[in-house]
């Protein structure tokens, strides 16, 4: 046997200290800024932003976390964002995917390796006033179906775009998009006119106060309130044929490219929502008397907690492996992150209500904040992919008989 | 049938197109600013070539030590310089495989923009036509 070498990549004891400065900064903010404010935006009118938040977190480089410096971002890496993202999901998930979906908005753009492209829009994230994107997928008619790639060519009706000299035309229309109610731009997946759509679907860049898009009403959500899902209508839109990323037709590998990429972050959101409802669950337990000892001490309620902060770290080292990997590999893994997110989706769920049983009444009642983190901890089972869309990505890479990520196999060079 | 049909063949024209590179000043000012180094290892046939800001080297002497490494075959690197082939849709569909910090080649493909303007008449010289 030779000498196993050793790996430079994983270690999670120690963040670089890139990464480490970053989680402190965010971690201050969550706790100083956002958990403060968390019920009160959850209990807002389904529609109310607070920009106020979002500039402070903007100041602190959460709108440009991806970005790389040259550009005026922060370089941060999908492991950055990805301990960012539990450090804000552990305060307010709704307020953490404001900035995810500007992410996920930059990232088609950055995917692209336009310098070109790059160069006009992403600058336009580093401004003083914060700037906002979001990623335009889902459809009326097409959900799971513009996620799992396989089911791409059953996206017929959907939102579609022509040539027309210099410029593209859109029509169509958009739903539940996170962002699109505020939003500056769009990164916009449509099928070309008379193509079919594993062929034909493209990704354009879209200015939102382009001629003939139209905000639809923000849908009154169950959790993750702080940010805004909303509709977007395009009618004859204009934009210049020099905004199309990647190119006609690449749509459906700029589509999976991106779920590989941020579907880290989203099981970061779920362990931070199950990580702040751990520490509320440990707080109490640790403190409330019932038969003549603390909570903690009776064996049930413990068996329940360390069950609770077992799936928590476990959900974490998912998702630091699956970042990490997507951090040092083109193409992104298709499984490490869809587990990563399969696992802590679901976790977060069972976390939360297991923390709401052992508050009892307190865990039932809106004040102490319980029930909001139970209904956040739904969320990330809805968006950037379903449980049902992962299952088929993961079983699907269990039936695969290439080595890793086909490294190794030339043939398919 | 494959474009390149021998290793000194490949060595030669992207060892060439890359020594042409390195003499652009803004090329190896974004290398060396960034503390890039790149191998890009072609396949099909073999051939090897490592980046830095401060040499190129081709050929079996290529150091193993680089910031990223680029796996493709000859003609998907034709493709590529030529502006045949996306680099998004290389990467997405494994045509290109990329290790190293993603952020790294974030930074790279941008100050590749003069490879593509130089390639074709680099490979038409040799005789690589397409």
């Amino acid at each position: 046997m030779g000498m196993i070498q050793q790996s430079l990549e994983l270690n999670f004891d120690e963040y670089p200290r890139e990464v480490a400065e970053f989680q402190m900064a965010v971690r201050a903010f969550a706790r100083e800024e956002v958990l403060p404010r968390a019920l009160e935006l959850d209990q807002e009118a389904h529609d109310h932003f607070a920009w106020d938040l979002v500039q402070k977190g903007h100041e602190l480089g959460l709108t440009r976390a991806m970005l790389p410096p040259e550009f005026g971002g922060l370089g941060a890496g999908v492991v950055g964002v990805c301990v960012a993202m539990e450090e804000l999901a552990a305060a307010c998930p709704g307020v953490a995917l404001i900035f995810g979906a500007t992410m996920l908005g930059q990232a088609p753009v950055l995917l692209s390796g336009d310098p070109e492209l790059q160069a006009r829009f992403l600058p336009l994230f580093s401004q003083e006033q914060a700037v906002l994107a979001c990623n335009a997928v889902c459809e009326e008619h097409h959900g799971v179906d513009l996620v799992v790639t396989d089911n791409v060519r059953h996206a017929h009706e959907m939102t579609t775009m022509r040539r027309d000299g210099d410029e593209y035309v859109i029509n169509g229309h958009k739903r539940v998009i996170t962002n699109a109610a505020v939003a500056n731009f769009a990164s916009v997946f449509v099928r070309m006119e008379g193509l079919a759509p594993e062929t034909g679907l493209t990704c354009v860049m879209v200015p939102l106060d382009s001629r003939g898009v139209t905000r639809g009403p923000v849908a009154d959500k169950m959790g993750y309130r702080a940010c805004l899902g909303s509709e977007l209508f395009f009618e004859d839109v204009r934009v210049p044929a020099s905004n199309l990323i990647g190119g006609e037709g690449e749509g459906v590998d700029i589509l999976a490219a991106q779920g590989n990429m941020a579907r880290s972050s989203v099981a970061a959101v779920s362990v931070g929502v199950a990580r702040h409802a751990l520490e509320v669950a440990v707080d109490f337990c640790g403190t409330r008397v019932q038969g003549g000892v603390a909570l903690r001490e009776h064996q049930m309620t413990a068996r329940k907690l360390a069950e609770m902060t077992s799936k928590v770290d476990a959900a974490r080292l998912l998702y630091l492996a699956a970042a990490n990997k997507v951090d040092n590999r083109l193409p992104a893994p298709e499984y490490e992150p869809a587990v990563a997110k399969f696992f802590a989706d679901r976790m977060a769920t069972e976390v939360a209500s297991e923390a709401v049983s052992l508050l009892g009444s307190r865990g039932y009642i809106r004040e102490f904040g319980l029930e909001k983190i139970l209904r956040d901890s739904y969320g990330a089972r809805i968006y950037e992919g379903t449980a049902e869309a992962l299952a088929l990505a993961i079983t699907d890479c269990l039936y695969r008989d290439d080595d890793e990520e086909g490294w190794d196999d030339d043939d398919d060079l | 049938m494959a474009l390149y049909e021998t290793t000194d063949q490949a060595e030669h024209v992207f060892g060439s197109l890359f020594r042409i590179l390195s003499e652009d000043e803004a090329f190896t000012t974004k290398l060396r600013e960034s503390g890039l180094s790149v191998r890009l290892v072609h396949k099909k046939p073999e051939c090897d070539v490592f980046v830095s800001a401060d040499e190129v080297v081709v050929g079996e002497d290529v150091p193993d030590s680089a910031a990223i490494t680029i796996k493709m075959s000859c003609d998907t690197a034709h493709a590529l310089w030529m502006g045949n082939l996306l680099m998004p849709t290389a990467v997405a569909t494994g045509r290109v495989r990329i290790r190293g910090k993603v952020a790294k080649v974030l930074e790279f493909v941008p100050i590749l923009q003069p490879a593509f303007d130089r390639y074709p008449e680099i490979a038409a010289a040799s005789g690589i036509a397409g």
